[in-house]
């Protein structure tokens, strides 16, 4: 049971370094990446070639595989983005674009997949996770501890940005209303550049997490971006904290559901865990598109009375 | 024998059929509707994996054969084809059957998908649409008795009658038929007064609504009708060659790919995403051509250097030429004298 629920955590903690990256660039440039899946993938063979051909302990690679990702979603900002919205391409434009990005750094990873694989004699598709080369701490396994301070340590860098800094209240303005933020000197496009950043660097972090419990490959993208985009959108397209929200819950209820269900229709059940996500993110796109921390909460408990209230045998408890 | 040369041709001319299916019926969602599918890849691989899992297994059971149509299949894929052979009329049948079944399941896929569709609008609908897809391959994936997972089925073939490589003439000709059949269907429906509707909704579905067009109904409609298409282009790739797999239909190939011919070739005009497709497949056939002389030479799969190639396109076209190479014209309606003449005529 521990085991269970400290692998949720693990994974809880790497969908929320991926969706904050998600939901921080969608809010300040109003675009969903669909390839940040992939640009996780570039920390992730990062991680591979620190520890296969340099024999190091892959954690030493972790500030290598934020800056690779921060630049290949700095790239993707920079040369394929902004020329595009001052084009004033539509948004399916963009998105569309995004997605041939994807399969840009795709190719690209599977070269190298192949380069190393044929001249290094290194298995680069499907390997095994690391865990036999983790640390042990208190008993634990490394990555679970490191995952959990990687977030802290981030979510408080971030609140402490966000709220005690200039900086952070010219990026609030920015999300807010971009226009206005500039006619007051906001420099918006260092905003819209720093964000594409973080959320690079931060998804090459969990990226090079990701092979200690993962078996890697360069198709580990494509599956990785629906629980990615799943937390994003439960927890509120349009807010940081709600992307921290959703990933928690989209990570832990992903495992913990899957487990369950399991537990009580059998262990095929275990190969469909990403229908849960799935079905969250159907059932969040359906009944409430804002996601958790966009709902008002008063007022949907307002709705919910009124309807109860008009069910008689309701309407004597409510009173 | 045919000449290789003429196969390859064939080869080429199939595949430009097939994938004008997809991207039609991708046109027609996106490009008249403005529906963002990214999902093109689900419908599809509805379709094969109908192809994979029913005609099999019902001729299986229609001809007593015994045996594991997963863990035995290429015995009993062998001796349907035996039976095949012999019995053209039911293996024309079949194969009118299976694309019925195709494409009611890429209906019944359509008709689910399409009711947060209707709802949903730019962003949220792209990614809904992709979770789906993406869902549909994951659990093929796993679920073996499906299509047998990653090592996939052999379907049977009903082209079987012609001998050696006379099949693929048959076979060509059938999709191109079909092709063609569904292009001109979607031309003129796209040309009647519903497409200038479905432009309507694609330019502003409030004036839309506020003009009393019922826009979830038409957005559920056009869903239901691409999904449908999509699937039976799916149908006939399973039978064209002749296997279906877990691991394939992935967003790459049918997502991904009618995405760049519909750009490439202009959205909401039909003859714009033919030459599209023409252009595209072409392209991509002689990168294979050509693409031995560079395989000794690189430490890698020349396949990688295909989809850097093409995804550059893709954004290079996006940036410089968004119109595509034949823009969106207006639709020609017929004159209004003409009409109110034909009209006295009639009565």
């Amino acid at each position: 049971m521990w085991v269970l629920l400290r692998d949720a955590i693990t994974y809880s903690c790497m969908l929320i370094l991926l969706s904050t990256g998600l939901t921080l660039t969608y809010i300040t440039t109003k675009v969903p990446n669909f390839a940040h899946g992939e640009i996780a993938v570039i920390g992730l063979f990062v991680a591979l070639t620190t520890l296969k051909l340099f024999g190091m302990n892959p954690y030493y690679c972790l500030p290598l595989a934020f800056l690779l990702s921060a630049l290949a979603s700095l790239a993707l900002y920079k040369f394929i983005i902004k020329p595009l919205m001052n084009r004033e391409a539509s948004i399916d434009h963009l998105m569309i674009a995004t997605l041939g990005y994807d399969m840009l750094i795709f190719a690209v990873l599977n070269i190298y997949a192949d380069v190393l694989t044929r001249v290094y004699k290194i298995k680069a598709r499907g390997f095994m996770p690391f865990k036999a080369y983790d640390f042990e701490f208190l008993g634990q396994p490394g990555v679970f501890i490191s995952s959990i301070l990687s977030v802290t340590l981030f979510v408080a860098t971030l609140h402490i940005l966000l709220t005690k800094t200039r900086f952070g209240v010219a990026m609030r303005a920015t999300i807010e209303n971009p226009d206005l933020a500039s006619t007051f000197g906001v420099n918006t496009e260092l905003v819209y550049t720093v964000s594409w950043i973080l959320s690079g660097g931060l998804a090459g972090i969990s990226g090079a997490l990701l092979p200690f419990y993962f078996r890697g490959s360069p198709c580990l993208g494509f599956i990785l971006i629906v629980p990615v985009f799943t937390a994003s959108i439960v927890g509120g397209f349009y807010s940081i904290y709600g992307a921290m929200l959703g990933g928690a819950i989209a990570g832990l209820s992903e495992y913990l559901i899957t487990y369950f269900v399991a537990s009580w229709v059998g262990p095929w059940f275990l190969s469909y865990r990403i229908v849960i996500p799935l079905i969250m993110l159907a059932l969040t796109l359906l009944f409430a598109p804002e996601g958790l921390t966009g709902i008002e909460w008063a007022e949907a408990m307002r709705v919910v009375m009124t309807k109860l209230s008009r069910i008689p045998i309701a309407k004597g408890v409510i009173r | 024998m045919l000449p290789a040369l003429i196969v390859f041709v064939l080869d080429t001319l199939t595949l430009i059929a097939i994938y004008l299916i997809v991207s039609i019926s991708l046109n027609i969602e996106y490009g008249y509707t403005g529906i963002a599918d990214f999902g093109k890849a689900g419908a599809v691989a509805i379709g094969a994996y109908s192809i994979g899992a029913i005609p099999g297994r019902l001729l299986m059971y229609l001809l007593a054969i015994k045996g594991d149509y997963i863990m035995d299949n290429t015995k009993v894929v062998a001796t349907i084809n035996k039976f095949l052979q012999k019995n053209i009329a039911i293996a024309a049948a079949m194969l009118l059957l299976s694309l019925i079944v195709a494409g009611g399941l890429g209906t019944v896929f359509g008709f689910l998908a399409s009711y947060p569709v209707a709802r949903l609008k730019g962003e949220h609908l792209a990614i809904f649409m992709l979770a789906m897809a993406e869902a549909i391959r994951y659990v093929a994936y796993c679920y073996a008795p499906l299509v047998g997972g990653p090592y996939g089925v052999t379907v049977p073939d009903p082209f079987r009658f012609l001998a050696g490589s006379y099949r693929i003439i048959g076979i060509s000709i059938v999709i191109i038929i079909i092709s063609l059949g569904t292009f001109s269907y979607i031309e003129r429906l796209t040309k009647s007064p519903l497409g200038r509707t479905l432009k309507a909704i694609r330019d502003c579905d409030i004036a839309a609504e506020v003009l009393g067009k019922d826009v979830a109904g038409y957005r559920m409609k056009i869903m239901v009708l691409s999904s449908a298409t999509a699937a039976v282009a799916g149908a006939l790739y399973a039978f064209y060659i002749t296997y279906v797999s877990g691991i394939a239909y992935d967003r790459v190939d049918w997502t991904f790919w009618p995405w760049t011919i519909v750009v490439l070739g202009g959205m909401a005009n039909n003859w714009g995403v033919a030459l599209g497709t023409v252009t595209f497949i072409v392209m991509r056939r002689l990168i294979i051509f050509y693409k031995r002389g560079l395989e000794p030479i690189l430490p890698f799969d020349v396949v990688w250097l295909e989809y850097i190639l093409l995804g550059l396109t893709l954004i290079l076209i996006l940036m410089f030429k968004p119109e595509g190479l034949l823009p969106e014209k207006p639709i020609k309606t017929v004159e209004l004298n003409k009409y109110k003449k034909e009209k006295s005529k009639s009565s």
